[in-house]
């Protein structure tokens, strides 16, 4: 049953498969999509694709696949949830201090960024599968970026039939567990470290969680302030690069619009609101 | 948000939008991936006998020492004005007899201890998947490493066994905020192997010093 962890896209990324005999090959093979992802995606990094496609505003620029279907992702999330969600949020980010390349501890500012900036001046060319940004922005790829390579390594592991994968807390619980169950999965608690405030069990779904303990990071695109109204968004959903994305817009959005959003999107979830009081889709409402 | 009608439409547009981006990415990346796997397999047959012990690895399961001194006692203690001589001096201090020696190789006195680590900031593809390619790439032993915030400074303490990550723990807290909002990382996935649950399920601190701290105690258990 071979466990293994790698520090990868500023976080632990855990890959733990079921089976005794599983080919380690598939595991570096998975570990490997997060250094192809980030190394595309990352903005900690002048010469990422990424950065080099932010330099130069005001001209199309033909990029990789991972670049590509991350950016695409990413502004449809945003155009679907009215910018709740949104890419160009880089410069609220990096103002708040996140601006440290994670390997090697280096400063990286963004060259001039235009504050009117959001989704809406990223043209996404499908036809010719480039991106052009109207103005001066920095593209934040980073939750995106690593809810793909946690599908992408699900997809690479897919063979093994039961397994998981945490990136940091991101999940993607493939088939059973150790005792022939689903995966039971744990939802931090919002407010006392350490605890859990329930726990779910889950075959094939991808678990992501954005709650107000890590506030640096939840900034309302809208306002650039650290939304209140929920603690905790949770969302199950078929891949991590979605579940990760509704988790975020579903936080922001608060208990009522959070939950509304993804029953139109028919994924599951649970939102705690900042008093703590519980709303969840159907599936997982309490009798 | 919007008209009832146009956002189902774009709804259902978003689960398929992921799962086609997630096919056309691995397909798209099959090829290298996979060849960079193929080395990785030719490399290690070589040297199969070590790789293949069957023996599980444990995973960042902290160690009771230094979870006992990890978060707590230091944390009020204010950031001293010469912060670098203080750092240089408790490097020292806590430094573990036999397994460091880039430790105390890497920082002159006048640099301080966030050098980057030169192996793993390699950034072309290639290199990055001929990185993992090499695994288990650790050296055995114990390593610490200095990560700063602007909300001062953190030492972590990583232990490599098998050439795996065996522990990661806070050695130094010199933050003016307590270091328990941190310290829910270290046993991040230690908790995971809690009896109650498989895993949990959160918010990651990805920009955390600890995070940098741990990098770097990391390049120099993979520096030789």
């Amino acid at each position: 049953m071979p466990v293994r962890t790698e520090v990868l896209m500023g976080t632990f990324v855990t890959i733990d498969v079921v089976a005794d005999d599983a080919d380690a090959g598939a595991i570096d093979r998975a570990f490997a999509w997060f250094h192809t992802i980030e190394t595309a995606c990352t903005r900690f990094d002048e010469d990422s694709e990424l950065m080099r496609l932010c330099a130069p505003p005001g001209r199309a620029v033909a990029v990789s696949d991972v670049l590509f279907e991350a950016i695409r992702f990413a502004v449809a999330v945003a155009e679907d949830t009215g910018g709740a969600c949104d890419p160009t949020v880089g410069a609220a980010v990096a103002a708040r201090g996140v601006d440290r390349e994670h390997r090697t501890g280096r400063r990286v500012r963004a060259a001039v960024v235009d504050e009117r900036a959001s989704y809406r001046d990223v043209i996404v060319d499908e036809a010719a599968r480039a991106v052009l940004l109207r103005r001066p922005l920095t593209l934040d790829l980073g939750a995106v970026a690593k809810g793909l390579a946690v599908d992408a390594a699900a997809r690479e592991l897919a063979p093994l039939v039961d397994f998981a994968i945490d990136a940091g807390g991101d999940l993607f619980l493939a088939g059973h567990n150790r005792h022939g169950e689903p995966w039971s999965v744990g939802i931090r608690h919002p407010r006392v470290d350490g605890e859990l405030i329930e726990t779910v069990r889950v075959s094939n779904r991808a678990v992501c969680t954005s709650g107000d303990y890590e506030k640096a990071h939840l900034v309302d695109p809208r306002t650039g302030a650290s939304p209140s109204r929920a603690a905790s968004a949770t969302v199950l959903a078929p891949n991590a690069m979605l579940a990760d994305a509704l988790a975020t817009a579903a936080f922001v959005l608060g208990p009522a619009e959070g939950i509304a959003l993804l029953e139109r999107h028919g994924v599951d979830g649970v939102i705690y609101g900042s008093d703590l009081s519980r709303v969840a889709t159907t599936a997982l409402a309490r009798a | 948000m919007g008209k009832q009608g146009q956002d189902r439409k774009v709804a259902n547009g978003l689960v398929a939008l992921s799962s086609a981006a997630v096919l056309a990415v691995y397909s798209a990346g099959y090829t290298r991936t996979r060849a960079a796997a193929d080395r990785f397999t030719a490399q290690t047959e070589a040297r199969r006998p070590a790789v293949a012990e069957p023996q599980p690895v444990a995973v960042v399961a902290p160690p009771a020492p230094a979870a006992d001194r990890a978060p707590a006692p230091v944390n009020r203690r204010p950031v001293p004005s010469s912060r670098k001589r203080t750092r240089q001096r408790s490097i020292a201090a806590i430094t573990p007899p036999a397994p460091t020696p880039a430790l105390s190789a890497a920082p002159t006195p006048s640099a301080p201890a966030l050098a980057a680590p030169s192996a793993p900031s390699a950034s072309s593809a290639s290199a990055s998947a001929q990185a993992t390619a090499d695994k288990p790439q650790y050296h055995d032993g114990t390593y610490f490493g200095w990560g700063t915030s602007r909300h001062g400074d953190i030492q972590a303490q990583v232990v490599i066994e098998n050439g795996r990550i065996a522990a990661a723990t806070i050695a130094q807290c010199l933050t003016r905020y307590s270091c328990s909002v941190i310290a829910r990382l270290p046993p991040q996935v230690a908790e995971r192997q809690s009896p109650e649950v498989d895993y949990v399920s959160g918010a990651t601190q990805s920009t955390n010093a600890f995070y940098y701290a741990v990098v770097e105690a990391l390049g120099q258990a993979k520096a030789k």
